[in-house]
C-alpha cells in the first residue's frame, strides 16, 4: 500500500512538473482587496473564467483577499515591477481613505500602473416606500420640510456614505442628515425595509428584492442622467439637477514599472473578454452593472472628482 | 409559489449522476478541510469556487453546499481527537467530545456528532423546504435592537462555560470583548488598539486566534509532560467500539430536537452563525439536562446538542438568501456569488422564474445531508485512528498543519505570530486557572454585541427604549432573565451544597 501511494505521488510530481515546464500561458494572479462576494470580486471572477477563451498567453487568476488597505499594503510591499500580478483599487481607497485616514494607506496612485477599468457602478437613493417619494422633486419638498434625513450605508466612510453627503449637503440638508452605519450592503439596503433608516444609498442589485417586494421606492441615482435600461430603467440621475455625483469604479493596476508592453496585452485582454456577449449580458441583466473601459485621464478625472466630493463634505459624514 | 408544480422538474435536474459526483467531492473535500484546525469552510468554499464557474447553477451549488455542510460536521473531528475545534463552530464540540474520547470513546464521539450533524442538517433543510419565504419574512422583520438582544442572551452562556470559578469566567469573557475591540471602529472606521500594525487594522481573525487559544496551547501542554504520560493507554483504544448505548440514544433525542429548532432560528438570523447557534444549544441542553454534572466531562447531550445546531444552521442560513438575497454567513455569501455569476439574482421572483433550480437547490440540500452521513459512517473509524497515532509523530504534524492553517487564512506570515501569542496568551491562562472558552465567546460576540448596541441608539437618536420596542425584544428579555434567575439559583444551590458538605466533614472530623 505504501509502496503504491509513493508511486502515484511521484508521478503526480513529475507530471505536475512537466505540465509547468510546458505551459506556454503566464498566469496573472488578480488580486480583489474586498469580500468574495462583492461586486467587484464576482466581476474578477468572471473575467478570470473568461481570460483563456481570449487568450493563449495569459491566462488571469482571481483571488479575493478582504482587507480594503491592508490588503493593497501587503500587495504593494510583496510585489515588484513586472512581476505577475494585478490589484484593485477604487475611489474609495484613493480618494476616500486618502483624505480621510491616510495613515491607514502605505501606498499612493504612483505605485500603480493603469491596466483598465472593468466597469461601473450607478448607486441608486431608495426611500421607505411609506413616504411615497419617488423623483427628486418628491425628495426636495421631503428635504424642505426640515425632518430628520437617516440614511442606510455600507460603512462609515464609503463611497455611499459621501454620496448621500453630496447630495443632501448640497440640497443645504447636511444638518439633517443621520448616516447609519451597517456591515455589509446587503444589510444597508435591508435597513429601509426594516423601518430602520428612512433611506438608503446601494448597488441596484442590492436593492432590487426588496424593490420588487414593494417595501421602497427608488428615488434617484447617482449618475449624470436617468438609467437606461433594466429594472431601474427611467429612474432620474442627480446629475441632471445638478448635484454632484459619482460612479463607482473599480481599477485594475499593476505595479508600477511593469512593461508597456504587458500592460496594453493585458488591457487588450480585459477589453476582449468585456466585448464578449455572455459577459456583457451577464453585466447588464445580473449585475444591473456597466461595461466601462478608461483611460489613463478618465481614472485621473474620476479621482479628482471623488476627492473634490470628499474635501467639500467630510464635515457631513465624520462630523 | 407552487412547490407541487416544481418538484418534478427540481427532481429531474437534481438527480444526475453529475450532482451526486460533485455533492460526494464536496462533501469529502468539506469533512477534511474543516477537520484540520485553520483550514476553515470559507477558505475551502473560496479556494473551489472557480471550479464551479464552468459547471451550470444545480450542480455548482451542490458542490458548494456538500463542503458547507460536511465543514459543520468536520470541525467536530478534531475538536473530539486532538481537543482543538477544526472550525470556529465546533468549540462547543470540544467541551464534552475530547472528554468522552480521552474516556476511552472516541469512535462513540465521532458517532454521536455525525448522528446529531446529519438531524440538524435535515431538520433545517426541510424547514427551508416548506416554511422558508414564510420564516423569511418573520427575520426580516428583526432589526438592530433585536440583533443586540440575541447577543445580549448569547451573553448568559459565559456562565455555563466558565468553569469553576464565575468570576474567572467573567474577566476571561470581558478579556474576549476587549480583544474583539482590535482594529477599525465598526461605526466610525477609525482604528482602535492597532499601535499602528496595519493587518491589525482589519481586527483580529477567530480562526488564527483558535489555533493559538486551543491547538498551540495544547502542545506547549505536552511539552510540559512525561513522555510516559503522553500516549493515550492502548487498553483504552482497543476497547472503543464505538458503541452507544439505548440509554444515550434517548438522551440525545430531546437536545438534538431542541438544538435543531434553535440552530434553524439563529440560522435565519443573518449576521449569526454556527458558532452562536451552537453555544446556544449546548448552554440549553445543560440547563434542561438531568445530567447537568456531565457537561464538562464528556457529555452525549452536550455534543449532540452543539453538532445539530451548528449544522442546523447551514440550511436556515440559505432561507434569507434564496428568498430576499440576504447572506446570512461568510459562506453563503460567497454561494450567493456563484448563483449571480450563473446569472440568477436570489429572491422571491426567482421561484417563479427559475423555481425548478430553486427547488432542486432545497431538495440537493436533504441529499447532501444524507450523504455527509454515508460518509461519516465510513471515515469515522478512519479517523478514530488518530488517537492510536503516537503523541511524538502526531504533534510536529499538528504543529505544521496549525500554522499552515493560520498562513492559509489570510496568506500573510502575520498571522503566525499572532497564533503564537495566543497560544503564549491561552497557557500562561491556563496556568491561572483562567478559562479559554469564555474569551472565544467574547470575541464571537463582541463586535456584533457593539455594532448592534451603539447603531441601535443612533437609530433611536440615544432613547433605550428602542431596546423594549418590539415583542421580539420582550422575548429575549424574558429569556434572559430566566436564564440569569435560573444561573443564580443553581450558584445559591451550589454554595449551600458545598457548605453542607464542609459542615458535614468538620462534623465527623
Amino acid at each position: 500500500m505504501k509502496r503504491i501511494l509513493s508511486l502515484i505521488l511521484a508521478v503526480l510530481m513529475i507530471v505536475g512538473m512537466f505540465a509547468g515546464c510546458s505551459s506556454k500561458t503566464e498566469s496573472w494572479k488578480v488580486t480583489c482587496p474586498w469580500a468574495p462576494s462583492g461586486v467587484a470580486a464576482m466581476v474578477s471572477q468572471k473575467a478570470a473564467a473568461k481570460s483563456t477563451e481570449h487568450s493563449d498567453s495569459i491566462t488571469l487568476v482571481a483571488e479575493a483577499i478582504k482587507g480594503d488597505a491592508a490588503t493593497v499594503n501587503t500587495w504593494v510591499a510583496d510585489t515588484e515591477a513586472n512581476d505577475p500580478e494585478l490589484v484593485f483599487v477604487g475611489e474609495g481607497l484613493l480618494s476616500i481613505t486618502s483624505i480621510i485616514d491616510p495613515a491607514k494607506m502605505q501606498f499612493s496612485y504612483d505605485d500603480f500602473v493603469f491596466v483598465e477599468n472593468l466597469y461601473s457602478s450607478i448607486f441608486v437613493l431608495s426611500a421607505d416606500a411609506k413616504l411615497n417619494i419617488k423623483s427628486l422633486a418628491d425628495l426636495e419638498a421631503y428635504v424642505a420640510k426640515g425632518e430628520e434625513i437617516s440614511v442606510a450605508v455600507n460603512g462609515a466612510t464609503s463611497s455611499e456614505a459621501f454620496l448621500a453627503a453630496a447630495l443632501f449637503g448640497s440640497m443645504g440638508a447636511g444638518a439633517q442628515l443621520k448616516l447609519t452605519p451597517y456591515q455589509s450592503a446587503a444589510e444597508a439596503a435591508q435597513a429601509v425595509a426594516k423601518g430602520e433608516t428612512k433611506f438608503a444609498v446601494s448597488h441596484q442589485t442590492q436593492i432590487l428584492e426588496t424593490y420588487q417586494q414593494g417595501s421602497v421606492s427608488i428615488v434617484c441615482a447617482f449618475d449624470e442622467k436617468a438609467i437606461e435600461d433594466g429594472p431601474f430603467a427611467g429612474v432620474e440621475g442627480v446629475g441632471e439637477h445638478g448635484y454632484p455625483y459619482f460612479r463607482n469604479c473599480c481599477f485594475v493596476m499593476a505595479r508600477k514599472g511593469t512593461d508597456e508592453q504587458k500592460i496594453t496585452e493585458l488591457k487588450n485582454l480585459y477589453d476582449e473578454i468585456l466585448k464578449d456577449e455572455e459577459v456583457s449580458t451577464w453585466l447588464n441583466d445580473t449585475m444591473l452593472l456597466e461595461a466601462d473601459t478608461m483611460s489613463t485621464e478618465d481614472v485621473q478625472a474620476h479621482i479628482e472628482n471623488v476627492q473634490n466630493i470628499v474635501n467639500q463634505y467630510k464635515d457631513v459624514v465624520v462630523g | 409559489m407552487d412547490m407541487l408544480q416544481f418538484i418534478g422538474p427540481a427532481s429531474g435536474l437534481l438527480f444526475t449522476l453529475e450532482n451526486i459526483i460533485w455533492i460526494n467531492l464536496g462533501v469529502f473535500i468539506g469533512s477534511v478541510f474543516a477537520a484540520i484546525p485553520g483550514l476553515s469552510v470559507i477558505l475551502c468554499v473560496i479556494l473551489f469556487l472557480p471550479v464551479t464557474y464552468t459547471m451550470s447553477a444545480v450542480p455548482g451549488m451542490m458542490f458548494l453546499l456538500g463542503i458547507y455542510c460536511a465543514g459543520g460536521y468536520g470541525g467536530s473531528v478534531s475538536a473530539i481527537l486532538i481537543n482543538t475545534p477544526g472550525t470556529p463552530h465546533a468549540a462547543a464540540t470540544m467541551m464534552d467530545g475530547h472528554p468522552l474520547s480521552q474516556q476511552g470513546r472516541t469512535k462513540a464521539a465521532l458517532k454521536i456528532a455525525l448522528y446529531a450533524s446529519t438531524f440538524g442538517g435535515i431538520f433545517s433543510a426541510l424547514m427551508l423546504l416548506f416554511l422558508g419565504p414564510q420564516v423569511a419574512k418573520i427575520s426580516a422583520k428583526l432589526g438592530t435592537a433585536e440583533y443586540f438582544m440575541v447577543c445580549l442572551f448569547g451573553m448568559t452562556i459565559i456562565a455555563g462555560v466558565s468553569g469553576k470559578s464565575m468570576i474567572k469566567g467573567i474577566i476571561a469573557a470581558c478579556f474576549g470583548l476587549l480583544l474583539s475591540c482590535v482594529g477599525s471602529d465598526p461605526m466610525t472606521s477609525y482604528d482602535r488598539f492597532t499601535f499602528g500594525v496595519s493587518r491589525l487594522y482589519l481586527g483580529l481573525d477567530l480562526a488564527v486566534c483558535l489555533i493559538g487559544l486551543f491547538a498551540l496551547v495544547e502542545i506547549i501542554a505536552k511539552a510540559e509532560k512525561k513522555h510516559s504520560e503522553l500516549n493515550m493507554h492502548a487498553s483504552k483504544i482497543s476497547k472503543d467500539d464505538g458503541k452507544i448505548t439505548k440509554d444515550e440514544y434517548k438522551r440525545m433525542v430531546r437536545p438534538v430536537v431542541l438544538s435543531s429548532l434553535i440552530g434553524s432560528m439563529v440560522g435565519i438570523v443573518p449576521g449569526t452563525g454556527a458558532s452562536e447557534a451552537s453555544w446556544f444549544s449546548y448552554n440549553t441542553a445543560k440547563n434542561m439536562s438531568k445530567h447537568k454534572e456531565e457537561f464538562g466531562k464528556g457529555s452525549v447531550e452536550g455534543i449532540a446538542a452543539a453538532e445539530a445546531a451548528n449544522n442546523a444552521v447551514t440550511g436556515a442560513t440559505l432561507i434569507p438568501l434564496l428568498t430576499l438575497g440576504i447572506p446570512g454567513d461568510g459562506v453563503v455569501a460567497i454561494m450567493l456569488s456563484a448563483l449571480m455569476i450563473n446569472g440568477l439574482n436570489p429572491g422571491l421572483s426567482l421561484f417563479t422564474t427559475d423555481g425548478d433550480i430553486m427547488y432542486a437547490i432545497m431538495l440537493g440540500l436533504i441529499l447532501v445531508n444524507i450523504f455527509m452521513f454515508i460518509q461519516g459512517k465510513f471515515l469515522t473509524s478512519l479517523f478514530a485512528k488518530v488517537v492510536a497515532i503516537p503523541q511524538q509523530i502526531l504533534t510536529p504534524i499538528i504543529v505544521i498543519f496549525c500554522f499552515a492553517g493560520a498562513y492559509s487564512v489570510n496568506n500573510n506570515y502575520f498571522d503566525l505570530s499572532v497564533a503564537l501569542v495566543f497560544g503564549l496568551m491561552a497557557w500562561l491562562m491556563r496556568k491561572l486557572e483562567l478559562p479559554a472558552v469564555p474569551v472565544l465567546l467574547g470575541m464571537v460576540l463582541g463586535n456584533m454585541t457593539e455594532t448592534n448596541f451603539r447603531r441601535a441608539l443612533l437609530i433611536s437618536n440615544g432613547s433605550p427604549s428602542i431596546f423594549f420596542s418590539s415583542v421580539f425584544c420582550w422575548i429575549f428579555i424574558g429569556l434572559i432573565a430566566i436564564v440569569v434567575f435560573s444561573i443564580i439559583r443553581s450558584k445559591i444551590k451550589e454554595t449551600r451544597a458545598a457548605k453542607t458538605a464542609t459542615q458535614e466533614v468538620s462534623s465527623n472530623g
